[in-house]
């Protein structure tokens, strides 16, 4: 075993040229896995963090009817002064934002916009001082400022701000309908364009003051939903469920949906998505395992007669076997550490600095809730699955390749070349 | 000690079938320095590799020291080989990452012996082929007459009872090729191994004790030399 040992040392140090390509190879094929892992993994990290930070916030308090019948955005399922309800949060010391939520047609004329139009979209109406505290959508403003309480002015996302023609200032009109069913106009000018990382939001929504929208819609004060901003390391589930059974002795027939229920079309959409990522990184798999085997391969086929020489001289299969199994085990350690390292490393920078990639994708939609920089995130179990399978394949393949050789006859070994 | 009897072998390349040695009978003693010559296909190198234990025969049997080789699974062979037989090849194939010494006690180490014996016992062996000083050398770093000197003292360090040498001196010049074979022929007799060994080439046929001849797989001529 000393002496087979020493021997996989010597080839390993002795065949350092050799030793350094078929780790290197190895390297870059693990590294890359690495490195899209982490791309990927990070995309899906973001997506989840501009979900609640833009759209679902932590949970939500909904009317118990409301739920149902979410898609048509009815101000009929309503939460009624919700003073209280929010003075109970604030107890539990959970920040709540109170909005309302309804679909209006916004009316474009031309001069100052380049052309007379119309498009149905969703206006959510915020408490500009309450908002803040669950959502984080005044960071993002790029012209023009925040709303104030009581102004007759709109948030607009820069995206659907380039398509219109629209700029800080221009008026417009929502012409939408009352709680009571009556219709309503309301005419209100752009106070501020935002650009928020979350593309949903940025292209199909428009924010109001809150007491404006209940002043237009005849609320009374009455609330769609409140969200909360639970503690990032909590169980949304099991914390929502509480919060539903103590909020329910303030005011019965509400519930609270996690952010989870909230955005179960993206997670489905995500879920399918993640298919295709596994695919993805199953096909980097696989071209480092091919590229690994070639290598080997390679490495075991040009030894053939000094395996033949070795079977002459009495050296058991087994033996021969075993000293070829620790060299590719070697090459293997190395191959990963190095592939580690360069997976470590290129994870540090879309970790760092990300990818810009709204050259490539601009508008578009490509699933994700995440627009323009993409950052990488760190995934200690990928590092640590690559690490292990380069050596298993390392030595696995070896074991295949050693097996071959070892299937010819030693006088035909003798005469390869 | 080593009895070929009526042994033949074929090899098949697709549908042609080729006879490399056909009913080849041969009995060879203890410290016999004999060497097989014959023209490129006669059948020298598949006579070495029967005798050798690295193919089996198609039909016939090798005896040596009375027992059949046919009796003996894979891994008897490989212990056999690891402790009776020597390999000294055309192409020296040394291991190329070992050093001269690494390259001679390696077969020691492969016999459980002590590594002090292991390490006397190669220089020495080293020292007889002529190579002291150049034990630390990779094979690369040799000139080809050195490296099959290092092939000599691998093949005899564990003082094997048989050394079979399949052309030994056909990648040397003639002079390195004459004084390979002096030193075999020594060692030959200051260790009574038997020494078989392959040629084409008259000027090592001169060397040899017994010269057998083989033709299209057959014997036709063994005769015995007086030096």
């Amino acid at each position: 075993m000393k002496f087979l040992l020493s021997l996989a040392w010597k080839n390993l140090s002795r065949y350092r040229k050799r030793t350094i390509i078929t780790a290197a190879a190895l390297a870059v094929g693990l590294g890359t896995y690495i490195f899209m892992d982490s791309w990927l993994r990070g995309a899906e990290k973001e997506s989840e963090r501009n979900l609640v930070w833009y759209e679902t916030s932590s949970a939500r308090v909904l009317d118990d009817e409301y739920w149902e019948q979410r898609d048509r955005l009815p101000l009929k399922y309503t939460i009624e002064e919700p003073e209280a309800l929010l003075e109970k949060l604030a107890e539990k010391q959970i920040p709540a934002a109170p909005r309302i939520v309804f679909s209006g047609e916004l009316i474009l004329r031309k001069d100052p916009f380049p052309e007379d139009g119309s498009l149905t979209l969703r206006v959510l109406a915020v408490d500009p001082k309450k908002d803040d505290t669950v959502f984080r959508l005044r960071e993002t403003i790029e012209e023009g400022r925040y709303l104030e309480p009581g102004e007759e002015k709109i948030l607009i996302g820069a995206w659907l701000a380039r398509d219109l023609g629209a700029e800080v200032g221009y008026p417009l009109t929502i012409v939408t309908r009352t709680r009571n069913g009556y219709y309503q106009t309301v005419d209100v000018e752009i106070a501020g364009i935002f650009n928020c990382p979350n593309p949903a939001i940025n292209k199909g929504t428009v924010f109001i003051p809150l007491d404006t929208a209940d002043r237009y819609l005849e609320m009374n004060g009455a609330v769609t939903e409140i969200n909360l901003l639970l503690p990032e390391r909590a169980d949304a589930d099991v914390l929502t469920a509480t919060l539903e059974s103590e909020l329910a002795e303030v005011r019965p027939g509400l519930e609270v949906k996690s952010w989870r229920d909230l955005a179960q079309d993206y997670l489905a959409f995500a879920g399918m998505k993640k298919s295709a990522t596994n695919i993805i990184l199953l096909l980097v798999f696989i071209i480092a395992a091919v590229g690994i085997s070639n290598t080997m391969i390679m490495a075991i086929n040009e030894r053939t007669k000094e395996l033949g020489m070795m079977r002459a001289l009495g050296m058991k299969d087994s033996e021969i076997r075993l000293a070829f199994l620790l060299e590719a085990g070697g090459i293997g350690f190395i191959g990963a550490v190095m592939g580690v390292v360069l997976g470590v490393g290129l994870s540090y920078w879309i970790v760092t600095w990300g990818v810009d990639m709204s050259g490539l994708i601009g508008d578009m939609d490509i699933g994700y809730r995440v627009h323009g920089l993409f950052r990488g995130a760190w995934h200690p179990e990928a590092m640590v699955t690559a690490f292990i399978f380069g050596i298993v394949l390392t030595v696995f393949v070896a074991f295949l390749s050693t097996g071959r050789a070892l299937r010819r006859g030693i006088a035909d070994s003798l005469r390869y070349s | 000690m080593i009895k070929i009897d009526k042994v033949s072998r074929n090899y098949r390349t697709g549908e042609i079938v080729v006879q490399a040695l056909v009913d080849v009978s041969l009995e060879a003693e203890q410290g016999e320095f004999l060497s097989i010559a014959g023209p490129s296909g006669s059948g020298k190198t598949t006579l070495l590799n029967l005798v050798g234990c690295i193919d089996r025969p198609d039909s016939g049997e090798i005896f040596i020291d009375g027992e059949p080789v046919s009796a003996r699974n894979k891994k008897e062979l490989a212990m056999f080989r690891r402790e009776k037989l020597g390999f000294v090849f055309q192409t020296f194939n040394l291991i190329p990452v070992l050093t001269a010494y690494e390259n001679v006690s390696f077969v020691l180490s492969l016999l459980d012996i002590r590594e002090s014996e292991v390490k006397a016992r190669s220089m020495a062996m080293l020292a007889e082929v002529g190579l002291d000083g150049k034990e630390n050398v990779l094979p690369g770093r040799l000139s080809g007459g050195q490296q099959q000197r290092v092939a000599i003292a691998r093949a005899l360090v564990k003082d094997p009872r048989i050394v079979l040498a399949d052309e030994p001196t056909a990648n040397l010049d003639s002079k390195t090729g004459e004084d390979t074979l002096k030193l075999m022929e020594r060692l030959n007799e200051k260790h009574n191994t038997t020494f078989i060994f392959s040629t084409h080439d008259p000027m090592v046929m001169d060397f040899a004790h017994r010269l057998v001849s083989l033709h299209d797989g057959r014997v036709i001529s063994d005769e015995r030399r007086t030096k």
